[in-house]
C-alpha cells in the first residue's frame, strides 16, 4: 500500500470512528443516567462513569410500575399490526403486479403522499370512529391504526420485489390447475420472503414506537404501551431522569436486538425493492 | 306439569336473588388529572381512591394516567366522543365554554350550607361561568418568594428581614449574583408558568393586564404594568442577575437550578418547597418564604385554583359528585396540604393543628387570603397564557430594545382574541 | 403438481374472472385504507368548513381557510417548515451517503458497525429527542461541559433558548436520527452496481474520484431519488423532535407545520382551523406528488433487458 493508501485509510477510519462516536454517545449517555441513583444526576460537573451504578430504577420500574405488562401490549399490539400489514400490502402488492389497473401507480404515489399528513389531523375522527365501534381500549383499535401506517410503503416496496419475480412461475402453476391464491401462496410468496421480513421490521419499528394514537385510544392503564409508559414519566413539575432513562433502555432494546438478527434479510429486501421499480 | 310449575318456582327465585345483585353492578367512575402522575401525589391519591371503594362498594374509581403535557389533548379527543372522564380537573373557563362540563349548581344545592360554608364566594366565582358553577376548588398554589437561607448569609445578608420593595430586592440580588450563581431565574419557557410569574410581578406594582371586563388587554397600555414588565424582564436583560437561557426555564428547571444551588431565590407556590426537597434533601429546613417584593401597599399575590368538575358526558353524575365529596374532607386536604405542599381552598381549615404546626405552611395559607386567583375567567386564556403571553416574553427576552413595541402588538393580538369568542 | 392444484375445465370466462381476481387482491388493502385513512381525511375536511368551539359547531364555508392564510402564523410556520425540511434531508442525503461509501470500503467488524449506526434511527423520536434534551442542558448536560473542557466554548451555551441555536440543534437531532434510514438504502445500492463497471473504468485509467462520479453516482442516481422522497414524507410530518425540545419555540424559531396544527387544535381549540390547515397541507402534499410523478418517469433506470 503507497503512502496515499494509507493515509486514505487513516481518513476513513478517522471520520467513521467519529461519527460513531456522535451517534452511540447519547445512548451510552442513557445508560450511564439510568444506572445513577437519582442523587448524583445533577452533579456538576457530570460523572461518566459512576461507582453507585445500580439497577434500582430498573427494579423500580419493574416491580413499582406495570413496565412488563406495558412490553407486553407493545409486543401484542406491534406483532399483530406487522401481521396484518404485511398480509394485506402481500395481496395488494400482488394484485397490482400481476394484473393490470388504470392508474395503479397514481394511486399507489397519492397514498405514499397522505403519509405526509401530520397525525394530529386524524387522531379526533378515528377516536370517533373506534369509540362508535365499541373498540376503544382494544388491542384490535391500536392494531388497525398502526398497519395503516406503514401500509403504503409496504405495498410499495413489494410491488417492486413482486415484480423481480417471473410471472411464468405463476403461470407454470396456473397452468397446473392451481387456482390464483392457491399460486400466491404457495409459489410466489415463499419467493418474496426477504421482502416480507423487510417489511415486517419496517412495520414493526413504526408501531413500536408511535405514542400519539396510544395516548388517545387507551385509558385502561392494563392496555397502555411502552411509549405511553415512558412519556407518563415527565411530569412537569418532576421528571425522575434516571427512571425515564431506564424506560427508554427498556424501550428501545427488542428492536435493537431485532434489528441485529435480521439486518441481512433487510438490506437485501431493500436492494431488489427500492432499486427495480 | 308439576315439573314445569316447579322449574319456573326455581327460575324465578334465581332471578329474585339476582336481580339486586344486578342492580348492584360497580358502576366505573374514571378520574383523569394532570396531577395523577406527580410523584408527589401518587401514595395520597392511591389512599382515597382505596378508602372511597371501600366505604362505596358498588362505585370504582378508575384513574387516567397521562403525561401533564398531553393531559389536555386526551381529554378533549375523549370528550369530543362524549366518552370523556367522570371526573376531571381541567381548565374550567375553556372546557365550559366548548360544552364540556356539566354545571353543578343542582347538586350543590342539595348540600348542608355548612358544607357550602367552607368555601368563599370569591373562591366560588373563580370556578363559574355564565352564572353556572362548573366546579368545586379543591387546591390551589400560593406564590411567594421562598429564599435560599445558606447562600442569603453567605452573602452577608439578613434572613429575619427580607425584600419588601424592589430596590431592596435588587440590592439583595446584586449580591447574591457571583461568577457560578444567581439571584434569581426569569421564567420564559413554554408553559404558562411563565404567564403566573409575569402576572404577579404586574400585581406587585399595582398594575392590570386587562381590564374589568376582560374585553381588553392592557399589558403595555396600563403604564404600571408595563413598568413592571421592564423591570422584571430587566433583571435578565439589564441587571444581569437571572440565570441564563430565560427562553427555556419553566418551573422545572427553575426549582432544578434552586435545588442545586444556582438561584438563591425563586417565586413559587408552596409545592416547589417538597420539589425541592425530593430533588436535593440537603435542602430541608433551609429555605425560607416571604412575601413577595411589592412596590404598592397590600400587593396581591397570585393563587392558582384547580376544580373537580364533571364531565357533560358523565352517566352517573351522582356518584361522582359522592367521590367529590369524599375527596374534599378535610382529611384529604390535610394530607395533601402536608405531603404534596398543595394548599386547600376551604377556608375553614386555617385553624388546623396540623397546618399551624408548619409555620412555613401557615405563612402561605395567609398569604393565600389576598391574592388573585389565577387562571383568568375567560375561555381564551388557556391559549392566551401558553401561546401569546409566552412569545412576547420570549421575543422581549431576545430583543430587549423592543420590549414596548412587542408588548403593545400583544395588546391588539389579544383584544382581537378576546372579543373572539 | 402442486398441492391443492385441482384440474378445472375451461368455462370460458377466463377474462373476467381474472379481472375479478385483481380487485380481489387488492381490495382488502383498499377498503382498510378506506376506512382507516380516507374516512378520517374526509371528516376532517368537513371539520375544516365548520366553527368548532367544543362541542358547538356551526358551518362558515371557506372562511377559516381565509383566516388561516391571512394569519402571520401560517406563512412563518410554513418557511420553517421548508427551511426545517430541506436542511434536514439535504443533510441526511449527503452524510448517508457518505458513510455508506465509507462502510462499504470497510471489511472489519462490518454488521457491528452497520447496526451501531442503525440505532439512532430505531429509537422512538420521542426519546431519542428527551436524551438530547438532557445532553443539551445548559447547567447539568454533559455537550455543554465537554465543548467547555475542549476549549470550545467560553461559557454555557443555551442551546434551545436562542432562536437560531435552537432551531440548530433540533435539525441536529433530526439529522443524528434520519441519516441511518438513508445510509442502510444507500449500502443497498452500493451493492448492487455491477462491478464489471468498475473494472471497466479502472482499465480505461480512472481514478478514484472519476469512478465514484462516473460510475458510482449514475447508477444510485435513482434510488437518491428515492430516498430523498421517503425522506421528505418522513421529515415534513415529524412534530415529536420539536415538541419535546421546544414545542415550537423560542418565539416561533421551530414552529413548523404540523407544530402549528397541533396549537391551533389543541391549545387554541380551534379545530376548524387546525383542520384547514391540514388540508392546506394535504394540497401541497398532491401538488408535490404530481411533480414526483414527472421526476421519477425521467430518472427511471433503464429496464435490465
Amino acid at each position: 500500500m503507497n503512502r496515499n493508501g494509507a493515509t486514505a485509510t487513516v481518513l476513513l477510519w478517522g471520520a467513521v470512528l467519529a461519527a460513531a462516536i456522535v451517534t452511540i454517545f447519547p445512548f451510552y449517555w442513557m445508560l450511564n443516567t439510568s444506572l445513577k441513583p437519582a442523587s448524583e444526576i445533577f452533579l456538576s460537573p457530570p460523572s461518566f462513569v459512576s461507582r453507585n451504578w445500580s439497577f434500582a430504577a430498573y427494579e423500580t420500574l419493574l416491580t413499582l410500575r406495570p413496565f412488563a405488562r406495558y412490553f407486553l401490549n407493545s409486543l401484542i399490539v406491534s406483532v399483530g399490526s406487522t401481521l396484518l400489514s404485511v398480509a394485506l400490502a402481500a395481496l395488494a402488492a400482488y394484485g397490482f403486479t400481476r394484473f393490470h389497473f388504470r392508474g395503479a401507480s397514481v394511486l399507489i404515489i397519492f397514498l405514499l403522499f397522505t403519509k405526509m399528513l401530520p397525525e394530529t389531523l386524524l387522531i379526533i375522527p378515528y377516536f370517533r370512529l373506534m369509540s362508535e365501534l365499541g373498540l376503544l381500549n382494544t388491542y384490535a383499535a391500536l392494531i388497525i391504526a398502526y398497519s395503516s401506517f406503514a401500509l403504503p410503503f409496504s405495498v410499495w416496496m413489494l410491488i417492486g420485489f413482486f415484480r423481480s419475480i417471473p410471472r411464468e412461475i405463476d403461470e407454470a402453476a396456473i397452468v397446473d390447475g392451481a387456482t390464483r391464491l392457491v399460486a400466491f401462496f404457495r409459489v410466489v410468496l415463499p419467493l418474496a420472503l426477504p421482502g416480507l421480513v423487510a417489511v415486517a421490521l419496517f412495520t414493526f419499528l413504526i408501531s413500536w414506537n408511535s405514542y400519539v394514537w396510544a395516548l388517545v385510544l387507551t385509558t385502561d392503564p392494563q392496555m397502555y404501551v411502552l411509549s405511553v409508559g415512558v412519556a407518563n414519566m415527565v411530569g412537569e413539575y418532576r421528571v425522575q431522569w434516571n427512571e425515564l432513562m431506564a424506560g427508554a433502555v427498556i424501550a428501545a432494546a427488542p428492536v435493537m436486538v431485532l434489528y441485529a438478527l435480521l439486518e441481512r434479510h433487510l438490506v437485501s429486501a431493500i436492494t431488489a425493492g427500492a432499486v427495480k421499480d | 306439569m308439576t315439573c314445569n310449575v316447579k322449574s319456573l318456582a326455581r327460575a324465578l327465585c334465581l332471578v329474585a336473588i339476582a336481580a339486586p345483585a344486578l342492580a348492584q353492578q360497580p358502576i366505573t367512575l374514571q378520574w383523569q388529572t394532570a396531577n395523577l402522575t406527580e410523584a408527589q401525589y401518587e401514595p395520597i391519591w392511591k389512599q382515597t381512591i382505596a378508602a372511597f371503594e371501600a366505604a362505596n362498594p358498588n362505585i370504582r374509581i378508575q384513574p387516567i394516567l397521562v403525561a401533564r403535557r398531553d393531559h389536555w389533548t386526551k381529554f378533549v379527543a375523549a370528550a369530543q366522543a362524549k366518552q370523556a372522564p367522570c371526573i376531571v380537573s381541567v381548565d374550567l373557563t375553556t372546557a365550559a365554554y366548548d360544552g364540556y362540563l356539566r354545571p353543578l349548581d343542582d347538586l350543590w344545592a342539595k348540600e348542608p350550607a355548612d358544607f357550602r360554608a367552607a368555601w368563599s364566594e370569591d373562591m366560588l366565582a373563580s370556578a363559574r361561568w355564565k352564572g353556572k358553577l362548573y366546579g368545586l376548588p379543591n387546591w390551589g398554589g400560593v406564590y411567594a418568594e421562598i429564599y435560599n437561607r445558606e447562600m442569603v448569609e453567605k452573602a452577608g445578608l439578613d434572613a429575619s428581614s427580607p425584600p419588601k420593595n424592589w430596590s431592596e430586592y435588587l440590592a439583595w440580588s446584586k449580591k447574591l449574583t457571583g461568577p457560578d450563581h444567581w439571584a434569581t431565574a426569569v421564567l420564559g419557557g413554554k408553559t404558562d408558568t411563565t404567564t403566573r410569574v409575569l402576572l404577579t410581578w404586574i400585581y406587585g406594582n399595582g398594575g392590570e393586564p386587562f381590564n374589568a371586563d376582560m374585553t381588553e388587554s392592557t399589558f403595555a397600555k396600563n403604564a404600571r404594568s408595563l413598568e413592571a414588565i421592564k423591570f422584571y424582564l430587566g433583571l435578565f436583560s439589564q441587571e444581569k442577575i437571572a440565570s441564563p437561557s430565560p427562553t427555556t426555564t419553566n418551573y422545572l428547571e427553575q426549582t432544578v437550578l434552586f435545588a442545586q444551588g444556582k438561584i438563591a431565590t425563586m417565586r413559587n407556590a408552596y409545592w416547589a418547597v417538597a420539589k425541592v426537597v425530593g430533588d436535593n434533601p440537603k435542602m430541608d429546613g433551609k429555605m425560607f418564604a416571604a412575601p413577595l417584593p411589592a412596590q404598592i401597599p397590600n400587593a396581591p399575590t397570585l393563587a392558582t385554583v384547580s376544580a373537580h368538575s364533571i364531565s357533560s358526558s358523565c352517566p352517573h353524575p351522582e356518584a361522582a359528585w359522592s367521590f367529590i365529596k369524599f375527596d374534599m374532607d378535610k382529611k384529604w386536604a390535610l394530607e395533601r396540604a402536608l405531603k404534596a405542599n398543595w394548599m386547600p381552598l376551604r377556608r375553614d381549615l386555617g385553624n388546623e393543628p396540623e397546618i399551624k404546626a408548619d409555620p412555613m405552611l401557615a405563612q402561605f395559607v395567609q398569604l393565600g387570603a389576598n391574592a388573585k386567583s389565577y387562571p383568568l375567567p375567560h375561555p381564551a386564556w388557556a391559549d392566551i397564557a401558553a401561546n401569546d403571553i409566552v412569545d412576547a416574553v420570549q421575543k422581549a427576552l431576545l430583543e430587549p430594545a423592543r420590549l414596548e413595541e412587542i408588548f403593545r402588538e400583544l395588546d391588539v393580538k389579544l383584544t382581537k382574541k378576546l372579543k373572539d369568542i | 403438481m402442486i398441492r391443492g392444484a385441482k384440474a378445472r375445465p375451461w368455462t370460458g370466462h377466463g377474462l373476467a374472472r381474472e379481472r375479478w381476481h385483481g380487485y380481489l387482491f387488492i381490495a382488502p388493502m383498499l377498503v382498510f385504507l378506506a376506512a382507516v385513512v380516507i374516512a378520517p381525511l374526509g371528516h376532517a375536511f368537513w371539520t375544516s368548513l365548520h366553527r368548532i368551539r367544543g362541542l358547538n359547531a356551526s358551518f362558515v364555508g371557506l372562511r377559516n381557510y381565509a383566516r388561516v392564510l391571512e394569519e402571520d402564523a401560517f406563512w412563518h410556520a410554513l418557511q420553517v417548515s421548508l427551511s426545517f425540511t430541506s436542511i434536514s434531508v439535504a443533510l441526511h442525503v449527503l452524510l448517508g451517503l457518505g458513510l455508506a461509501l465509507a462502510l462499504n470500503e470497510i471489511r472489519m467488524a462490518r454488521t457491528a458497525l452497520r447496526i451501531l449506526f442503525l440505532t439512532p434511527w430505531m429509537v422512538a423520536p420521542a426519546i431519542g429527542a428527551t436524551i438530547w434534551l438532557w445532553l443539551l442542558e445548559p447547567q447539568f448536560g454533559v455537550v455543554n461541559y465537554l465543548l467547555g473542557q475542549a476549549g470550545l466554548i467560553a461559557a454555557p451555551v443555551a442551546w434551545l433558548g436562542e432562536p437560531r441555536t435552537a432551531f440548530a440543534a433540533v435539525t441536529m437531532v433530526e439529522v443524528w436520527r434520519g441519516v441511518p434510514f438513508v445510509m442502510l438504502l444507500m449500502l443497498a445500492g452500493l451493492q448492487t452496481v455491477p462491478l464489471e463497471q468498475y473494472e471497466a473504468a479502472s482499465i480505461d485509467g480512472a481514478n478514484a474520484r472519476q469512478r465514484f462520479r462516473y460510475v458510482t453516482m449514475p447508477n444510485l442516481r435513482y434510488l437518491l431519488i428515492v430516498a430523498s422522497t421517503l425522506d421528505i414524507i418522513n421529515v415534513v410530518r415529524h412534530y415529536d423532535i420539536i415538541g419535546v425540545m421546544t414545542a415550537g419555540g423560542p418565539a416561533g424559531a421551530t414552529e413548523v407545520l404540523p407544530a402549528l396544527l397541533y396549537n391551533t387544535a389543541f391549545r387554541a381549540n380551534r379545530f376548524g382551523e387546525a383542520a384547514a390547515i391540514g388540508v392546506l397541507l394535504l394540497l401541497m402534499v398532491l401538488s408535490f406528488s404530481v411533480v414526483y410523478l414527472r421526476v421519477t418517469r425521467i430518472a427511471r433506470p433503464d429496464p435490465v433487458t
